[in-house]
């Protein structure tokens, strides 16, 4: 975890209200994991008070990049900043994603959960030796232009499945609806596979996305990582506020998100 | 020039006035990578309360115009295995370590201060008498806490002094409609200083749904917008008491902080803060030294109470 200054590179618009801005820095880049994350103080005068949390959403050597939407005054101020301005980034902060055995990946993103899928799908096909062909990426969005990431995810060469609430791009309707499909066809709980496939699903995005996801992970019986989004202040575990309600022993306990998280296995999360 | 920005708490002699707060700071090793933690004057430490706490259920925190609202509700592990797993790094660092303690009546609480009293490495006890995130089952029946009520802080705060001869610090809560009086009544249950301000309680209400945004409805106002009225209670208390009172509430930088000494403060807390900038207690050290050199200022106590009232 270190605390810096960062030179913007590159901050620019990427679909309606959203932006992909790239950072300098070799410390944080040579630290960080698909699944963690930063946080970014967009402004330097408490007006807003708090940082934001941004997961990664690609690393190189000296710098890396996450995408964000302008929701409210911070993100603001950040899309408003150029190249060659600085912000104060912490970082790299929280768990990342994790791979077992699995002959085939499942990546299930929505939104500005979108972009820490990116990275660890590029991550497992270029650090981690996993084929392309075993990696299927499921993105829905509003309309096909906020399907981030579409192009890169395609140049990685993995097998791409859209859906979109108006039909403007693959399937019309819930994505978690094309995974359902997929996870009969593959698994063997789905009874059509002959050779059952060890299947790991990986999601991040709106919350009923996330729930979706977990409870197909538990109908077909396949193991499944979630990205958490929730508000957040500190970012490291100082000030409990992103508390998360999971499983311990036969009751529960607040698991802390930023530092436990974001990244929890589906079934050890409780749903309300 | 040599400064010397010595300070004393009660019993604990500070060698200097910059402490961080309860419940901003984790159990200190989350700010190790970051910061150097012998630095700081003195750290308060989470709330421990006797048992374990789950705290309260999400959503616990919403941002404000310059602040923020909690309502954690004092996860903690409990005295036991605060002792065990938490107190043992806390002594290492060889600085003042104040705990944090909370309980929901007056024996609980006489019970939690003697289980810590036993140990080493603890040079004083922080009383909260002030959270708004918990409910209280106290024998005044109208107070939401002990804070709100006179007779119950003087009987609390003598109740633990019978307890320990370590250094007692009374925390005082903002909903009151006269602070002096709050800090008086620990004055005279035996306190050795009184810290303040903890939050306001405040509310946030998503329109949308029309429900409060917070999980728990309340929770705590913190943050540079609390900050004047922190001042202003810090002076006044100051004014109207003998012990040394610690200045909490909204410290973001230097200035903010010496406005407190100056108010009177022998002491300030960084709270909020430290989750905007994690080194914001050392960058707020550094800046009152260089404040202390520009002004040609050798002793810090040339500073407090220093505020000019006409």
């Amino acid at each position: 975890m270190f605390k810096e200054r960062c030179v913007i590179e590159e901050n620019k618009k990427i679909a309606p209200g959203h932006y992909s801005i790239r950072l300098r820095s070799s410390k944080i880049s040579k630290k960080s994991k698909p699944g963690q994350f930063v946080q970014v103080l967009c402004s330097d005068s408490y007006e807003p008070l708090l940082p934001r949390p941004f997961s990664f959403l690609d690393v190189d050597k000296n710098s890396f990049s996450f995408l964000y939407q302008v929701v409210g005054k911070g993100t603001k101020i950040l899309s408003a900043l150029k190249r060659g301005d600085e912000v104060s980034i912490l970082g790299p902060l929280g768990q990342g994603f994790s791979l077992k055995n699995a002959k085939s990946i499942v990546l299930v993103g929505g939104g500005v959960g979108i972009p820490p899928l990116y990275h660890w799908a590029k991550e497992c096909v270029t650090k981690l030796k996993v084929s392309a062909k075993n990696i299927h990426v499921f993105l829905g969005a509003r309309d096909k232009s906020l399907l981030l990431c579409e192009k890169e995810f395609k140049k990685l060469g993995v097998h791409f499945y859209a859906a979109t609430d108006n039909g403007s791009r693959g399937h019309k309707g819930f994505v978690t609806e094309l995974v359902g499909e997929h996870l009969d066809r593959t698994t063997s709980v789905g009874g059509k596979n002959s050779a059952p496939d060890v299947v790991r699903m990986y999601t991040c995005g709106p919350t009923p996305m996330l729930k979706a996801v977990s409870a197909l992970a538990k109908k077909y019986d396949v193991s499944c990582e979630v990205s958490v989004e929730v508000p957040m202040a500190c970012g490291f575990g100082a000030c409990l506020g992103c508390a998360i309600k999971v499983k311990k022993d036969d009751g529960h306990r607040f698991a802390i998100a930023c530092c436990e998280g974001p990244v929890f296995q589906a079934k050890e999360i409780l749903w309300d | 020039m040599g400064l010397n920005l010595e300070t004393q708490i009660g019993k604990i002699q500070l060698k200097n006035p910059v402490l961080v707060a309860s419940g901003t700071f984790g159990h200190a090793k989350e700010f190790a990578p970051l910061i150097d933690l012998k630095k700081l004057g003195g750290i308060v430490t989470k709330t421990i309360t006797l048992k374990p706490r789950l705290g309260n259920p999400p959503t616990r925190i919403v941002e404000t115009p310059s602040g923020m609202l909690n309502a954690i509700g004092l996860q903690n592990p409990g005295v036991e295995k605060f002792i065990e797993e938490k107190l043992p790094y806390f002594r290492k660092l060889k600085i003042p370590i104040i705990v944090s303690a909370m309980a929901y009546t007056v024996e609980e609480f006489a019970e939690v201060v003697k289980i810590l009293d036993r140990e080493d490495g603890i040079d004083g006890f922080e009383l909260n008498l002030s959270c708004p995130n918990v409910s209280y089952g106290t024998k005044s029946g109208s107070a939401r806490m002990f804070a709100h009520d006179e007779k119950m802080i003087e009987e609390v705060v003598g109740a633990v002094r019978k307890v320990t001869s370590k250094t007692l610090i009374a925390k005082l809560g903002p909903d009151v409609s006269d602070i002096a009086r709050m800090a008086m009544a620990a004055e005279r249950g035996g306190a050795d200083a009184v810290a303040l301000i903890n939050t306001f309680t405040a509310m946030v209400i998503d329109l949308k749904t029309r429900k409060p945004v917070l999980a728990n409805k309340t929770g705590g106002l913190s943050g540079p917008c609390v900050r004047p009225i922190a001042v202003r209670m810090t002076w006044d208390v100051c004014r109207q008491t003998k012990i040394p009172v610690m200045g909490i509430g909204g410290i973001m930088n230097a200035n903010d902080a010496l406005e407190f000494l100056v108010a009177g403060a022998k002491a300030i807390q960084v709270g909020t803060a430290n989750f905007v900038n994690p080194n914001a207690s050392i960058e707020i050290l550094e800046g009152i030294q260089a404040f202390m050199k520009k002004n040609k200022i050798s002793n810090i106590q040339e500073i407090i109470g220093s505020v000019k009232n006409t």
